[in-house]
């Protein structure tokens, strides 16, 4: 049997087998909220959590980024690149959900004219060792956008909760020669392999929220000046929360960092987000959106409209975060109920 | 504080009543519109509504979990707040004791037009602090939520458990004396429902005496600590009624004052500064905290501010719109201590 | 940020001398210190002058950005309260500093990091006298470390 185990009392050992190799980030508990930190210490792993609250991608597109740094010598300026891109990373951990929007990310950081070479380097040095969900929230809905709790493609190795131990499935190539060099891991029974089985079934049944997003699309499409965006929006404070910790937002803003007073500095790249009034204001002192009617207009398209057209996939991994995270419960399901409902309202015009 | 009848029994009384000079309000057409509260879609949370009818008036609901400041919708108006045609409607607020004290503040800032609004006063018995809530159930789903007699019940999947409401209130609401919207004296038309007339408000302050007994290290380190996850996203301003500008500090450009990182001495001086530009305004409704995604804990700064104004300039924020706020105001004989002096 | 101006760092003969920077209001303090130095009395050359049209012109921004750019001290001077040339600019700074002053106690800063004081034009020893004495707090207080970044 390909598949491996391994219990999880023994991840001390995976961690001190990989350490001098990765930069080995898990889940952690920090200030009362799940986060992936890089971890040294195995007592910080924190193995029982549903998913953390800012997304893995904080990994690899992290809120405050270093682009390069300068220095001035004489009438020079020095530019000193990134030396740390070829370090390589490994994330534990991460939900199927998280591990697919690094794909998302991917998909968005290497399209276009100019690629983002800082991002794409370090997912091309980065191991994803997902972790299957055996209790979604009713916020989840990972089922309406192509995933699932127990989604393995998006990994390089794929683990599954069964108690006291992990099942170990190796995913990709990458994935591949990691299992086979740690040679410490038993083989899987098949009893180990069906209870993830139904583990996994048990897992997509108990997700309750669900939707029709090829329907969202195309009401989205079609009804962009609509007056149900004043509706949607009236609530929102424009807080960011929805956009800060959704793993598939990618806005970011570049700034310098000038120090004077010893000729050097950096530019930096920090998250910005379309729910900010700044986000689209112009020089000229021109903004196009200028209102959170077009703000929160902008973040419905983009997952759902814009995302379709130019990737061919929905821009959301169903996580949930959002639904969880605004403070005036402005959520998701409620959003996408008030879109549909203009289908229905039409279709019934027509029936009538 | 929580009256022997129950919090479910209180919680009914209050939204009875409110429903009751909302539904009178709007048949009588004293208002165009009010806002208030309905029941969320996820335990823990409210949802901020605005109802035009009286069909919709069933829909408003009180049960310590409205942590939204509604004087927030007001600066600037939202749309539903602007008839194309007749200009600004007049806004019925269901207000308690700090939405009320914001929408005075707001009108002594001249940013509200009391004239424009009803303040629909309810006699608050305060909201709960649900990332404490949310932090002691952990990594486990919290599906339902509900008050009975002194407690706050919280079930999951697999568990039930009791939270002393007492307790796990929200720290500004357990210190809180202005729990029914201020009276406005001058204008008695502008209060419907439960406000009331304070004066000589007592508070001793000794929630922080403790956190100000430190040392310097100990304060920064605690301080620190509490902002080390901070992400920057501005929800705490976003929620706060007070930071209505167009062009927030942090956010200026021309030139730049303040680094925009998540590094610990830009993230401290944007708490910092912000609470410099709540001195002598913030309502102490703990909007700012309990929308913080991340769980950071911003009340002891509120009361601090609180103190400060109350001890040098004997001011309360929000309780009469014909007093200048104490930061646009200066007295000759002001308090002068901190200055540098001659041995 | 990092340590402002160089003269005068830490030489190894030398003792460590703190680097203040100094918002003097340009109708009493400035002229203070100007006559501290026409007679040539003896003042502290640690502090820095940017001279201010009135004290009631310093924001706060003014000051924690100091602190944020590693000037281990901020010093405020106005006119006498009831004496400013703008009537009550410095009345109204007044209540600013205190908001300030308390507020930096109570985020862990050293309140001794941020001075005030006031001095008329005519009062150049006491202008001296009172610079010494913020200095010697502020040296005491050791270096500005709190806003330093990792670079
Ligand atoms: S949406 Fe929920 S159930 Fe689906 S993968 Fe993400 S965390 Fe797991
Ligand atoms: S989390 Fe809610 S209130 Fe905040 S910006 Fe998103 S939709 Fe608006
Ligand atoms: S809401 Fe919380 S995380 Fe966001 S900026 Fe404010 S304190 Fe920081
Ligand atoms: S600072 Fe916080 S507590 Fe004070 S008024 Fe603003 S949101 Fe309310
Ligand atoms: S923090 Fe200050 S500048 Fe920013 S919005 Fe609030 S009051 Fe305005
Ligand atoms: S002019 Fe000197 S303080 Fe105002």
């Amino acid at each position: 049997m390909d598949e491996k185990i391994f219990a999880k009392k023994d991840i001390g050992k995976l961690l001190e087998e990989l350490v001098p190799e990765y930069k080995f980030y898990a889940p952690t508990k920090i200030k009362g909220n799940i986060a992936f930190k890089e971890i040294t210490d195995v007592k910080e792993i924190e193995l029982d959590y549903l998913n953390s609250k800012v997304p893995p991608k904080d990994v690899l597109f992290p809120q405050k980024e270093i682009i390069f740094e300068y220095k001035y010598e004489g009438k020079d300026v020095i530019i000193e690149e990134r030396k740390d891109l070829e370090d390589k990373i490994l994330i534990f951990g991460v939900r199927p959900c998280d591990a697919y929007s690094f794909k998302l990310l991917e998909d968005f950081f290497a399209s276009g004219d100019f690629q983002d070479d800082i991002f794409l380097k370090k997912r091309e040095n980065a191991t994803i060792i997902g972790l299957g969900c055996n209790t979604p929230r009713q916020s989840c809905f990972c089922t309406s956008v192509g995933g699932h709790p127990f989604q393995k493609e998006s990994t390089d190795v794929y683990l599954s909760d069964l108690g006291d131990i992990f099942l170990v499935e190796a995913i990709s190539d990458k994935g591949k020669s990691l299992v086979k060099k740690l040679t410490w891991l038993s083989d899987a029974k098949k009893a180990d392999v069906d209870k993830a089985k139904d583990l996994a079934k048990q897992a997509e049944e108990s997700i309750t929220t669900k939707f029709n997003f090829d329907l969202v699309t195309k009401v989205l499409d079609e009804n962009f000046e609509h007056p149900v965006w004043q509706e949607i929006s009236e609530s929102c404070i424009g807080c960011s929360s929805c956009t800060f910790l959704c793993p598939t937002c990618t806005c970011f803003d570049v700034i310098d960092e000038n120090d004077e007073y010893n000729n050097r500095g950096r530019r930096i790249r920090i998250w910005d987000t379309c729910q900010s009034c700044l986000y689209t204001l112009e020089t000229s002192g021109h903004n196009p959106r200028p209102a959170k009617i077009q703000r929160c207009r902008n973040r419905i398209m983009h997952k759902f409209s814009y995302y379709p057209s130019n990737y061919d996939c929905l821009g959301c991994v169903g996580c949930g975060r959002c639904i969880t995270a605004c403070p005036v419960n402005n959520e998701l399901r409620l959003i996408i109920d008030k879109i549909l409902e203009i289908e229905e309202k039409s279709g019934e015009k027509v029936s009538a | 504080m929580v009256k022997s009848m129950g919090l479910e029994t209180e919680n009914k009384e209050i939204e009875n009543n409110l429903r009751e000079i909302a539904r009178g309000l709007l048949k009588e057409k004293k208002v165009d519109v009010i806002i208030g509260y309905m029941e969320g879609t996820l335990p823990l949370l409210s949802q901020p509504i605005i109802i035009d009818s009286e069909e919709d008036v069933e829909k408003l609901i009180w049960n310590n979990l409205c942590y939204v400041n509604l004087a927030k919708y007001l600066v600037p108006r939202v749309p539903k707040f602007v008839n194309p045609e007749k200009g600004n409607l007049t806004v019925g607020v269901i207000s308690k004791g700090c939405v009320g004290r914001g929408l005075i503040h707001l009108a002594s800032e001249n940013k509200i037009n009391l004239d424009e609004i009803k303040i629909i006063g309810i006699p608050c018995n305060g909201v709960v602090n649900r990332q404490r809530i949310e932090m002691e159930i952990g990594e486990k789903e919290i599906l339902e939520v509900s008050v009975f007699g002194d407690n706050i019940i919280v079930k999951g999947k697999d568990f039930e458990r009791e939270f002393p409401y007492d307790e796990y209130m929200n720290d500004l609401c357990k210190t809180c004396k202005i729990r029914k919207p201020p009276l406005v004296s001058k204008s008695l038309d502008l209060c419907v429902g439960e406000c009331e007339e304070y004066s000589n408000i007592v508070d001793d302050f000794s929630d922080i005496s403790e956190f100000e007994a430190l040392t310097p290290e100990e304060k920064w380190n605690q301080i620190t600590e509490e902002l080390s996850v901070c992400t920057r996203c501005y929800a705490c301003r976003e929620a706060c009624p007070m930071c209505y500008c167009n062009l927030c500090f942090v956010d200026q450009n021309k030139p730049v004052w303040f680094g925009k990182t998540t590094d610990l001495p830009d993230v401290f001086v944007y708490h910092l500064i912000r609470a410099m530009h709540m001195a002598g305004r913030c309502v102490a409704c703990g909007a700012c905290s309990l929308v913080c995604p991340m769980g950071i804990d911003l009340n002891k700064i509120n009361r601090k501010l609180e103190k400060i104004v109350k001890e040098r300039f004997d001011f309360t924020s929000g309780l009469d719109p014909d007093v200048l706020p104490p930061m646009v105001d200066f007295k000759l004989e002001d308090a002068q201590e901190f200055a540098l002096e001659e041995d | 940020m990092t340590e402002p101006s160089v003269e005068t760092k830490q030489s190894k003969n030398k003792e460590w001398e703190p680097k203040i920077i100094a918002f003097l209001c340009n109708w009493c303090s400035y002229a203070g210190a100007d006559l501290a130095g026409v007679s040539r009395i003896q003042d502290p050359p640690n502090i820095r002058i940017v001279r201010v049209p009135c004290s009631g012109r310093i924001n706060a921004y003014f000051i924690i950005k100091s602190l944020t750019d590693g000037w281990d001290g901020v010093l405020v001077s106005g006119c006498h309260p009831g004496d400013c040339h703008y009537i009550s600019g410095n009345l109204v700074a007044r209540r600013r500093f205190a908001i300030l002053k308390e507020l930096l106690e109570f985020f862990g800063i050293e309140p001794g990091r941020v001075n005030f004081m006031w001095a008329s034009a005519a009062e150049g020893m006491r202008f001296a006298v009172l610079v010494r004495k913020a200095t010697e707090i502020v040296k005491k207080l050791g270096q500005n470390k709190k806003f330093e970044k990792k670079w």
